[in-house]
C-alpha cells in the first residue's frame, strides 16, 4: 500500500488545533496585558505583561466567596452521588421483584432534561425551603441515571465465582460490597466522581434560578453578574474568565482518558 | 496504573499547596502597609512640605484615602494601607503638582518604595 | 407463587433501601416536575392564593396569540442546523485524526479541550470576539479585507443567529470527533484493505465502507446535537440574551423568561410541555431515521 505524505494532514490539525485554541490565548494574553480592550490594532504576543488584573479580580470581586459556594456544591453533589448511584447500581444487581418497572422508569426519566423541570423544580425546591441554599444547588444533580448505569456494568462484571464464595463464606452482603465490588470499580468511581464534578461545577441555569443574593453566587452565576456590571472593557473581566476557567482545565488535563470515556459511555446510554 | 494516579495528583495537589504555603508565608512577612517616596520640584530638587494625597483606585472611581506632607529631604510614607491599586499625587502651592502617579501591587498592604520621585511641575 | 423466607424479604427490604435516595431524586426532580408542568399549565398560578382552573386558556394564548412564541419555535430549529453542520466537520476531523500521524493523542486533547469548560466562561469569550469595536473576529475581516465595515454581529438581525451557532458548533466539535473516533476505530481495517485490493480508491472506501459503519455513531451525535439545541440555556443568555429583538430567542430561554422575568410560571409550564413534546417527538423520528442503530451501539458496549 502506497504510503501518503503525512504533512498535509499535520497542517490541517495544526490549523484546527489554532483555530480551537485561538480563543484561550486571545483571552489568556488580554488578562495578562489589558490591550485589545481600547488599543488597536492589538498586537499578537504580549506586550509588557502583568498579572495586577488578577489581583483586582481577587480583591474587587468576591472571588474567593463564589469559589467556596461553587466547591461546597460540589463536594456535596460528587459525594452523595458517588454513594447514591452506586447504591441504586447495586439494588439493580440483585433480583426483586418490580426491578423490570424500575429499570423502565429510569430509562424514562433519561428522556426528562433538565431544562424540562425548572419551573417545577423551582417551586419543589421553594416547598422545601431550599432556595439560595447550598443543598438546594446540590439536590437536583446527586443522582444521575447514566453514571447509574457506569456503576451497574461495573458490578456486573465482577466475577460471579468471586461473589459466590464470598457469599458461601458467610460474609455480609455489606462487606462484600466494601471489600469486593467497591474496589474492583474504581473506574467507575472515578468516572462518577469527575462527571458529577464537572456537571456541579458548570452549571449555571440552577443556580441562576435558586440564587437570590449575591452571598451565595457560584462561579458561574458570579461571571455572568460581573460581565452584567461592567460589560468588556475591563482587564479584571478577561483575569476572571482565566481564573474561572483553570479548575476545570486542570481537571479535564488531569484525567483526560477518563473524562472521555466517562462522555462518551455515557452518551451511548442515551 | 494507581500509583501513576495517586503520583500526579500527590505532585500537582502538593505543589499548589507549597506553593499557596510559600505565598502566603510572603505576604505575612511583606504586608505593613508602607508607602515610601520623595517628592522633588521641576529642578530636581526635594521639596520639603508639598502635601501628597494617596487615593484608592477602585474599578470605577478614584476614593481619598489619606494624605502626608514631605519631610525636611522631600520623602514622605504612609503606613497601614489596606490597598492594592492606589494613585499618588503631590502638590505644593507655588510650586506646582505632579502628575498622577499609580502603585498597583501584588497584595493587599504591601510595602512599596516608588522608584521614581513625584516631580511637581508649574501648572500650564 | 414461592414464599418468601425472611432472609429473602430482608434483601428485597434493602433492596429497596439502597434505590430510595436515588430514586427520591429523581421523582422529586424529574417525574413529579414533568406531571407537576401539565398541571400547572391547565391552571392560572400565581404566587398569592390557591391556582385557579384555566383549561387550554395558555395554549391558545401560546398558539394563537404569542410571536414570539414561534418566533422561539423557529429560532429554535434553526439551532438545531448547527448539529451536522458540526458533525461534518467533527467526521473530517476525526478521519484526520483517525490517520496514522504522530502526535494524534496531542491533537485529539486540543481539540476536545473546548467541551468540559464552563459555557458561561466560553460564552464571555466569543462575544468579546464578536465585538464591534474591539473584537479579533473584526480585526481579522479588516485586515484581510474581506470588509470594509466592522459588523456587529450579535447586535444584527442577520448575524446574531449565526454567530451563536458557529460559537456552538465550536464547543461541540470535540465532542462528536470523540464519539466519531470511537466509531471509526471500530470498523475493522480488513475491509479496508479488501476493498483496496478490489481496486477502490480512498472516495469509494469512505463512501461506501466509512460512512455506513459510522452511521450508529452519526445519529447518535445528532441526538445529542437536537437535544443540545433545545436545552442550550447558557450560550444563549450570556452572548445575546435572546437578542436582538428576539432574533436568538430560543424556546428554553423564553421559557426561563416568562418563568422568572415576566413572572408567569403557568405559561412558562405551557411552553414547557410543548418544549418536552416536540423533545420527544424528534428523538423518536430520529431513533426511527437510523433504524433503532443508536440503540444498537448501547447494546454492543
Amino acid at each position: 500500500m502506497k504510503r501518503a505524505p503525512t504533512w498535509p494532514v499535520h497542517v490541517a490539525l495544526v490549523g484546527v488545533s489554532l483555530v480551537m485554541l485561538g480563543p484561550f490565548y486571545w483571552v489568556l494574553k488580554t488578562s495578562l496585558t489589558g490591550e485589545n480592550i481600547f488599543a488597536y490594532p492589538p498586537a499578537l504576543l504580549p506586550v509588557a505583561p502583568h498579572v495586577f488584573y488578577y489581583v483586582d479580580v481577587w480583591y474587587y470581586i468576591p472571588f474567593v466567596r463564589f469559589l467556596l459556594n461553587s466547591a461546597i456544591v460540589s463536594t456535596i453533589v460528587v459525594l452523595a452521588s458517588t454513594a447514591f448511584n452506586a447504591m441504586a447500581a447495586y439494588a439493580l444487581t440483585q433480583p426483586f421483584r418490580g426491578k423490570r418497572a424500575v429499570i423502565l422508569l429510569l430509562l424514562s426519566c433519561m428522556l426528562i432534561p433538565f431544562q424540562a423541570t425548572i419551573v417545577p423544580a423551582y417551586l419543589i425546591t421553594k416547598e422545601l425551603g431550599l432556595l439560595n441554599s447550598h443543598l438546594g444547588l446540590a439536590l437536583p444533580l446527586c443522582s444521575t441515571i447514566i453514571c447509574i448505569f457506569v456503576f451497574k456494568a461495573s458490578f456486573d462484571a465482577v466475577p460471579r465465582s468471586l461473589l459466590d464464595a464470598a457469599r458461601l463464606d458467610g460474609l455480609p452482603e455489606w462487606r462484600i460490597i466494601l471489600l469486593i465490588m467497591l474496589p474492583l470499580s474504581t473506574s467507575a468511581i472515578a468516572t462518577n466522581v469527575i462527571l458529577s464534578f464537572i456537571w456541579s461545577w458548570n452549571n449555571f441555569l440552577w443556580p441562576l434560578i435558586v440564587v437570590r443574593n449575591e452571598a451565595m453566587q457560584t462561579l458561574p452565576l458570579g461571571l455572568s453578574t460581573f460581565l452584567s456590571y461592567l460589560e468588556n472593557t475591563t482587564g479584571a473581566l478577561y483575569a476572571f474568565c482565566v481564573m474561572v476557567l483553570a479548575p476545570g482545565l486542570l481537571l479535564f488535563l488531569l484525567e483526560q482518558r477518563r473524562f472521555i470515556q466517562g462522555l462518551t459511555s455515557g452518551a451511548t446510554k442515551g | 496504573m494507581g500509583g501513576g494516579l495517586r503520583n500526579r495528583y500527590v505532585v500537582v495537589l502538593g505543589t499548589l499547596a507549597l506553593l499557596t504555603a510559600a505565598w502566603n508565608a510572603y505576604v505575612a512577612l511583606h504586608d505593613d502597609g508602607l508607602i515610601l517616596g520623595r517628592v522633588v520640584g521641576p529642578d530636581g530638587r526635594p521639596v520639603p512640605g508639598a502635601t501628597v494625597r494617596l487615593q484608592e483606585r477602585t474599578l470605577t472611581t478614584l476614593e481619598p484615602r489619606a494624605t502626608a506632607v514631605t519631610g525636611p529631604a522631600g520623602e514622605f510614607r504612609f503606613t497601614r494601607h489596606r490597598l492594592h491599586h492606589l494613585v499618588l499625587e503631590a502638590a505644593k502651592d507655588g510650586v506646582g503638582r505632579s502628575p498622577r502617579v499609580p502603585v498597583r501591587l501584588y497584595f493587599r498592604g504591601q510595602n512599596h518604595t516608588l522608584l521614581a520621585p513625584l516631580r511637581l511641575a508649574p501648572p500650564g | 407463587m414461592t414464599r418468601r423466607s425472611p432472609r429473602g424479604l430482608r434483601r428485597e427490604l434493602v433492596v429497596w433501601l439502597f434505590l430510595l435516595p436515588s430514586l427520591g431524586i429523581f421523582l422529586l426532580y424529574r417525574i413529579l416536575p414533568l406531571v407537576w408542568n401539565g398541571v400547572l399549565s391547565l391552571q392560572k398560578w400565581s404566587p398569592f392564593g390557591t391556582p385557579r382552573w384555566a383549561g387550554l386558556y395558555h395554549y391558545e394564548e401560546m398558539f394563537l396569540y404569542d410571536d414570539v412564541f414561534w418566533t422561539s419555535l423557529w429560532n429554535t430549529v434553526v439551532f438545531m442546523s448547527s448539529s451536522p453542520i458540526a458533525i461534518a466537520l467533527a467526521l473530517a476531523l476525526a478521519l484526520l485524526v483517525h490517520a496514522p500521524v504522530r502526535g494524534r493523542a496531542t491533537y485529539r486533547t486540543l481539540i476536545f479541550l473546548s467541551y468540559p469548560l464552563m459555557t458561561v466562561a466560553v460564552g464571555i469569550i466569543w462575544r468579546w470576539l464578536y465585538d464591534e469595536k474591539v473584537g479579533l473576529l473584526n480585526y481579522l475581516l479588516l485586515s484581510l479585507g474581506l470588509t470594509t465595515r466592522r459588523i456587529a454581529f450579535l447586535d444584527s438581525f442577520e448575524w446574531a443567529m449565526p454567530s451563536v451557532i458557529a460559537a456552538a458548533v465550536w464547543q461541540i466539535l470535540g465532542f462528536f470527533m470523540i464519539i466519531l473516533l470511537a466509531g471509526l476505530q471500530t470498523i475493522p481495517s480488513e475491509l479496508y484493505e479488501a476493498a483496496a485490493i478490489d481496486g477502490a480508491d480512498p472516495r469509494q472506501r469512505l463512501l461506501r465502507i466509512t460512512l455506513p459503519l459510522l452511521r450508529p455513531s452519526i445519529f447518535l451525535c445528532l441526538m445529542i446535537g437536537i437535544i443540545n439545541s433545545f436545552t442550550s440555556f447558557d450560550l444563549i443568555y450570556v452572548m445575546t440574551r435572546g437578542g436582538p429583538n428576539y432574533a436568538t430567542e430560543l424556546l428554553i430561554t423564553y421559557i426561563y423568561r416568562a418563568a422568572f422575568v415576566l413572572s408567569k410560571l403557568d405559561y412558562a409550564a405551557a411552553l414547557t410541555v410543548v418544549l418536552f413534546l416536540f423533545l420527544v417527538a424528534l428523538t423518536w423520528l430520529a431513533n426511527r431515521a437510523a433504524g433503532g442503530e443508536a440503540g444498537a451501539v448501547e447494546a454492543a458496549e
